[in-house]
């Protein structure tokens, strides 16, 4: 049963996203929010390592947040409202938020 | 059938009440006699380590606490080998009879729960 | 679906913010929430003394607000909440403190309540740090 994973720690400061990157199962979701979508940051280590997870894990970004911080939205990233946010922790069997 | 919950502590034990707070929810489920685990990760697993003298920073020893999860009936304890390399306490010795997991064992961990809360 | 949904983080912080909007979002989708809990600094969020300038998101004031309207079983836990100052009435009377920050519809009991929402909910959803 499939874990959606929630970031919201930069990941430039903070090492809950190479963690995270660890334990992901293959058909786990990855849902950035807040400061975490700075990950989506062109450019970066980091951006570079989401574009490498396998392609059966999803990655979700939270839309306020990427608006808030003028971010480009890479292809495989699938932006989320709240609504969404909800739909997708009914769609995954459990979340776990890394606080 | 309850559901059974993974706890992941990730914090250092000194650094302010929330190692002591992620194990206060283990200790108090197990009194309800609830399927919960726990995982130790990241800086996590330095609250492992014996002989850590707290009273010198003026605080209540975690230890006890932590040795007290299996008499409160929670027996499933792990901790991230990665963890433990990265900080060089592969072989340290421990505080508490945890199992050391690599990253697959752990991915496994957190799939067969039923919920997960990470602090 | 059931959600029990755990707050770790206080009224400014954004996840504290993002724990309402999912609340709200959650609500409006036609699910159901069986219990808020607040833990840690989340107790913060439940306090009523925060004052905002007019032109700032008051957020203490909208979760009040919204556990009110929706009639929300909301919990703080008393041992977090006691250690971080916050205190309803009985409490400051207990320990003879002078203020009394946490009223109704919040409720002070223990971390047994967090684990009775996780079991009675099909997803326990948990929002802290930044």
């Amino acid at each position: 049963m499939a874990t959606l994973h929630v970031l919201s720690h930069s990941p430039f400061t903070d090492s809950r996203l190479s963690s995270c990157l660890r334990l992901l199962g293959p058909d786990d979701g990855l849902l950035l929010c807040g400061d975490a979508t700075y990950a989506l940051q062109p450019g970066s280590a980091q951006c570079l390592a989401l574009e490498l997870m396998p392609a059966t894990i999803s990655l979700f970004a939270l839309d306020e947040d990427l608006a808030a911080r003028a971010l480009k939205t890479p292809t495989r990233v699938q932006v989320v409202d709240y609504p969404g946010f909800v739909e997708l922790s009914c769609r995954f069997a459990k979340v776990n938020s890394w606080l | 059938m309850p559901q059974s919950l993974l706890i992941i502590s990730r914090q250092a034990p000194w650094a302010g009440p929330s190692a002591r707070e992620a194990l206060d929810i283990a200790l108090a489920g197990g009194a309800f006699d609830l399927p919960l685990a726990m995982l130790f990760l990241d800086d996590g697993v330095f609250q492992l380590l014996p002989e850590q003298q707290p009273t010198a920073v003026q605080q209540k020893d975690l230890t006890a606490n932590l040795q007290a999860l299996p008499m409160f009936g929670v027996e499933a304890l792990y901790v991230a080998e990665r963890s433990l390399q990265e900080r060089g306490l592969q072989t340290h010795p421990m505080n508490l009879p945890v199992q050391m997991l690599d990253d697959s064992a752990l991915t496994a961990l957190i799939d067969r729960y039923d919920q997960v809360i990470t602090l | 679906m059931k959600f029990a949904i755990a707050l770790f983080a206080p009224p400014h912080a954004p996840s504290s913010r993002r724990a309402l909007r999912f609340a709200q979002a959650a609500l409006a989708g036609g699910h159901e929430i069986v219990r808020l809990f607040f833990y840690q600094d989340g107790v913060h969020s439940a306090a009523s003394n925060p004052v905002c300038p007019q032109d700032e998101l008051d957020l203490s004031g909208e979760w009040r607000e919204f556990v009110r309207d929706q009639g929300l079983d909301a919990v703080v836990c008393i041992a977090a909440a006691l250690r971080r100052g916050v205190l309803d009435a009985q409490e400051a009377e207990r320990y003879q403190r002078s203020a009394v920050n946490l009223q109704a519809p919040w409720e002070l009991s223990g971390l047994g309540q967090l684990h009775e929402a996780t079991q009675l909910a099909d997803r326990l959803i948990c929002f802290g740090g930044p």
